[in-house]
């Protein structure tokens, strides 16, 4: 058995060990992932994946190839550990894993489709000195699950944007980073929820000078759920961390954030900042959110800030007494509230996708 | 760590319990129940405080629900497997002999007193030294009682309550806390020897601010205290609770549960110092402080005020929560939490907005030194009714040194378009510079420390009554001497 | 009063003071001028007795005592007086609980009795008058939200509370206009006396237009390489640091 084939089985027993996480856990307590599923739970079917045109420069290997190249193998499997992802591990047929050599720049940003059902893997390695743009939209017919791990060696840098549609089913994952000294990883997640749906982000940034850029926009009508959940690890000193979460719900939606900074002990000069706010449009709507630290090292600068609210009503009259009609105005300031978590889409064609997405989502709501 | 006395007594205790097989002692000259937790402890304690019937009922149906409970695990605390069976939950203070002089006792410990600027005599009364003679505490009590009975306010022990205003203690035991809450409220109900019990009737404003001090035995109060205020309508009432004798036993378990019912326009300020024993400068001994408090805003434009200053217990456990129910009521939580040494401590609060308009306001700074675990937990929940509810949360951590934690762990949720709540938490360190500055006009190292830190708590401390105030302060201080340098 | 001898200082591994000799008689004000860099702020730090300045070589004896050998709070009793180019702000702690404490450490240090609240009280009032320093400054938090000018002002109103032997002024010029200057020089000649010394460190000549020196040290690269009286700024102020940093030997124009 090869090393790959083996860590496959070892995912297998652990995900049959631990099941799947009810609200007792801990971290499931905002998202009833085993009631969503029902009986049927995630199910052992394989999801397709779908790269629209590979940029040149950068390398291919199919994870379900048993001879996949050595670094296939060196990280697959090592960074998602969740009981989500070692099912993802165990029953995705192979998966897509790619590579961008160390000092290539990638110029054409890489497009990727994750659609269908079932389980997905995927595995994005870039060497020392390597940088790469993805952007990747997505939906789920069914239950999906999909375990993503990204690499960036020293000095690496990965602008990553995810722009979902709206999805009917139950949907999730975790992508895991693992980002050497000084390398960059800078993400923005929009997203427009599902029966469930939650994104699980683990961060480690464990080289000196490492940094991690997340934002986020949700927003959610029906009984649309959206769960992001973030764990940034700032291994060791001089590392840096921003997220920006903003959240609209009405209908009856339900917007969760959760965020985990840790701070290892001896990590001096580690500098992390989190904010996450929702707006509730409706009174069955709900925003949960859970902004945490767990610092070890004294030598910091950790801050966050979490708001719950409505539109600010000063605002909203100062629109109103220049003329403009209240729902128009209270339509200008929800804009307003998320336009500033998109500004860190570095890429102006992508972000104005992603506004236009958000647009329509939020004509949808209000 | 304990003193000579309560080796005493368990050891008396001890060798009763091998010569009575047969369960419990009966010999009503007997004022100390044998080891271990069975229903027979449960009818021993509530047999000794001649209670009534129903409320040994009470009491046996929170043990069987106990029986059935787990021990929380949530929260981050780390110590050894408590053995319930290997403990005794009735011990009647008076049999515990008193010591002679002051020269009995540790010498560390009047040390800490001379630094709160405890007098002689307090300080004797707090190291359990004999001192009917010069403290008359009976006068003291009784002074006061006359006073407030004029006012018909009720402040007595919670066993005299439950005997002379049974209807009272019936209406309101439980009804915040209920006997199924958690495993050690359960634990609590089932075998709570003592506690104070406050009514304050209909408009009136209590004539003093009530403390434990002033309670007969206050120095010996049990490891199980229960306490029930209830301030009627239009009400108001300032309670003090200090726990400045750092006790001497070895990771003994306190569990208390302290109920509070603020009715229509009535107030409660709660204010406690908690200063039990941390265990030494390696973590040995301590206090394991497992405590449930919790304030029911019953009433509309009622106000529950809570103000912690949590210095001692080796670990704290603790979360003074607001059921904001009234309409317009209002919740408040004002925590100083220092843990230095091995000390841990998760403490926080719930603010639960269920009324209308409702308001509440989380002030937390935690100071963690030495190889300390601090974290702050807690949660903001808006309901679905509590149409412009408000919150505003300030979560500030101070670390000294590189070798404790500070964490946070706030749970926001909200079910209402029309609620705002805020959040905001910080971590900073004595800056190298302040200290600095501090040495250079003249402050030794350890006042500087106190210094900075007072200034960091600041907003709490305000909100004690005066000459609380001045002993917190001080206790800040020494409890982190010797952390920087 | 001090006498400082071939003193040489590191910050780290880094070598700031290398050799440097000063002698300062009771009574006496001295300048420290000299460019950036020159180890000016580290020469006030080592005497103030700042963690992490090691003295590698040489002795600096104040009042024949080994300065060296005391702890920073120990110095300040001792009336060793910093004000410093960056006053540091600590909040929650109001100025006049602040100065109350540190008066009455200094008094304990020395053996004498603690000022009572009122006392402190009145002798800062009839301080703070002359520097206008309000009493609003007086209830906010130390330095917290201060200006510039309000920062310097106040270092100047400890110094005339805590009446030090030797005062030394670190930039006490920097970050203040012309009129915030006057004020603040006017409290320091105030404050000069027969038995106390004072250390002016700066930058730029213009502080002593306002506060005359006896005598004037150029400090460059660790090391006086230029000495003499008032004269001597306006020299500097002519030709720049360079003219005279120049130079290899000691230049000694008086």
């Amino acid at each position: 058995m090869t090393a790959l084939a083996a860590r496959r089985e070892e995912a297998r027993t652990s995900f049959a060990g631990r099941g799947l996480p009810t609200r007792r856990v801990e971290d499931w307590k905002y998202s009833d992932l085993k009631s969503a599923l029902g009986e049927a739970g995630l199910g052992e079917e394989a999801a397709a994946t779908r790269i629209m045109g590979l940029p040149q420069g950068l390398e291919f290997a199919d994870l379900a190839d048993p001879h996949a190249p050595a670094w296939v193998a060196a990280h697959l499997g090592t960074l998602a550990r969740n009981a989500v992802s070692e099912s993802s591990l165990a029953f995705a047929e192979g998966g897509i894993a790619l590579r961008v050599p160390a000092g290539q720049a990638i110029a054409t940003p890489l497009a990727l489709e994750l659609s269908g059902k079932g389980h997905l893997r995927l595995l994005l390695v870039l060497e020392a000195g390597a940088s790469l743009s993805l952007f990747e939209t997505g939906d789920a017919a069914g239950p999906r699950n999909a375990g993503i791990e990204i690499v960036l060696g020293e000095d690496a840098s990965l602008d990553h944007v995810r722009l979902s549609r709206p999805v009917p089913g139950v949907q999730v994952e975790e992508i895991a980073l693992s980002l050497a000294a000084r390398a960059r990883y800078n993400a923005h997640f929009a997203s427009f929820g599902g029966k469930l749906s939650r994104t699980e982000l683990t961060i480690a940034l464990e080289g000196r000078g490492a940094q991690a850029q997340l934002s986020g926009v949700s927003v959610l009508g029906g009984d649309a759920h959206a769960d992001i959940t973030t764990h940034l690890i700032h291994a060791t000193g001089n590392t840096h961390s921003t997220q920006l979460f903003k959240k609209v719900a009405g209908g009856k939606a339900r917007a969760v954030y959760q965020g985990r900074v840790t701070v290892a002990k001896g990590a001096d000069g580690a500098d992390s900042r989190q904010t996450a706010k929702a707006l509730l449009l409706s009174e069955t709507a709900e925003a949960d959110l859970k902004p945490e630290l767990e610092i070890f090292a004294d030598d910091v600068k950790c801050a966050h800030g979490a708001a719950i609210g409505d539109l600010d009503a000063d605002s909203l009259f100062y629109l109103q007494a220049r003329g403009i009609p209240e729902a128009d105005a209270r339509a200008l300031l929800i804009h307003a509230f998320l336009e500033d978590a998109l500004t860190n889409i570095t890429r102006d064609d992508v972000r104005g996708m992603v506004r236009n997405a958000v647009g329509q989502a939020l004509a949808a709501l209000t | 760590m304990s003193s000579p006395a309560q080796i005493e007594t368990r050891e008396a205790v001890a060798e009763i319990g091998d010569k009575y097989k047969y369960g419990f002692v009966t010999d009503i000259e007997m004022d100390m129940a044998p080891k271990g937790l069975s229903e027979d402890t449960v009818r021993f304690i509530s047999a000794k405080k001649g209670e009534p019937e129903w409320m040994l009922e009470w009491r046996l149906a929170a043990f069987r629900r106990w029986l059935t409970m787990k021990e929380p695990k949530w929260a981050r605390v780390h110590y050894p497997q408590i053995d319930y069976q290997d403990s005794y939950y009735y011990a009647a203070p008076k049999n515990t002999p008193l010591k002679q002089s002051l020269d009995e006792v540790d010498p560390k410990l009047l040390e800490t007193y001379k630094k709160l600027g405890i007098p002689l005599n307090e300080q004797m009364a707090l190291a359990g030294v004999a001192v009917d003679a010069v403290f008359d505490s009976v006068s003291v009590a009784t002074t006061f009682k006359e006073k407030l009975n004029e006012a018909g306010v009720i402040f007595c022990p919670i066993s005299e309550a439950i005997r002379d205003y049974p209807e009272l203690v019936k209406k309101y035991l439980g009804t915040v806390v209920p006997v199924t809450d958690n495993f050690f409220a359960t634990l609590n109900s089932a075998v709570f020897s003592d506690g104070t019990f406050v009514y304050v009737p209909k408009g009136v404003r209590c004539p003093m601010e009530l403390s434990t001090y002033f309670r007969i035995n206050a120095s010996e109060t049990g490891q199980f205290e229960r306490t029930i205020i209830v301030a009627d309508e239009g009400s108001y009432v300032s309670y003090l609770e200090g726990c400045t004798a750092p006790k001497r036993d070895v990771n003994q378990l306190h569990a208390a549960v302290v109920e509070l019912v603020a009715l229509d326009h009535a107030e409660i300020k709660y204010s406690t110092v908690q200063n039990w024993y941390p265990g030494d400068e390696n973590g040995k001994g301590g206090i394991y402080n497992f405590v449930t408090k919790r304030g029911d805003c019953r009433g509309d434009h009622s106000k529950i005020s809570w103000t912690q200053v949590e210095t001692g217990s080796a670990i704290t456990w603790k979360y003074p929560s607001c059921i904001l129910r009234g309409d317009h009521s209002v919740g408040e939580f004002y925590s100083i939490a220092i843990a230095n040494h091995f000390q841990q401590a998760d403490t926080g609060t719930k603010m639960i907005h269920l009324g209308a308009n409702t308001k509440s306001r989380i002030i937390s700074k935690g100071i963690s030194a030495g190889k300390a675990q601090n974290t702050y937990r807690g949660l903001v929940s808006v309901y679905g009714k509590a149409k412009n509810a408000r919150n505003y949360t300030q979560c500030d951590s101070l670390l000294i040194g590189g070798a404790c934690g500070a964490h946070t762990v706030p749970y926001i949720e909200s079910r209402n378009p029309t609620a705002r709540i805020e959040h905001e938490a910080t971590t900073s360190k004595i800056a190298e510079d302040q200290l600095f500055y501090c040495l250079q006009r003249g402050i030794p190292q350890d006042e500087a420390v106190s210094l900075i830190v007072n200034g960091f708590c600041k907003e709490v401390l305000q909100q004690l009554p005066m000459e609380f105030a001045v002993e917190a302060q001080k206790l800040v201080g020494i409890s982190l001497e010797g952390s920087v340098g | 009063m001090l006498e400082i001898k071939n003193l040489h200082v590191c910050v780290g591994d880094k070598p700031i003071l290398k050799g440097l000799t000063l002698s300062i008689q009771p009574g006496q004000v001295h300048a420290i001028m000299g460019p950036n860099g020159s180890g000016k702020s580290t020469l006030s730090y080592v005497l103030a007795g700042r963690a992490g300045y090691d003295i590698t070589e040489g002795a600096i004896a104040y009042n024949g005592e080994d300065l060296a050998a005391m702890p920073p709070e120990q110095r300040a009793a001792k009336g060793v007086f910093l004000a410093m180019q960056y006053p540091v702000e600590i909040p929650g702690v109001t100025t006049m609980t602040f100065l109350k404490t540190a008066l009455n450490a200094q008094r304990r240090t020395r053996g004498e009795s603690d000022l009572d609240a009122i006392g402190v009280l009145k002798l800062v009032r009839a301080k703070a008058k002359a520097l206008n320093v309000s009493e609003e400054m007086l209830k906010r938090a130390l330095n917290v939200g201060f200006s510039g000018g309000e920062k310097k002002r106040l270092e100047i109103l400890q110094m005339s509370l805590f009446e030090p032997k030797l005062a030394i002024l670190d930039e006490t010029d920097s970050g203040l206009d012309i009129d915030a200057l006057k004020l603040v020089a006017e409290g320091v000649n105030a404050l000069r006396s027969p038995e106390r010394a004072m250390l002016v460190i700066t930058h730029y000549q213009r502080l002593l237009d306002y506060i005359v020196p006896d005598r004037i040290h150029v400090l460059a690269g660790g090391r006086i390489v230029a000495e003499g009286g008032k004269e001597l700024a306006l020299e500097l102020e002519a030709k720049g640091y360079e003219h005279i940093v120049g130079q290899d030997s000691i230049k000694r124009s008086a």
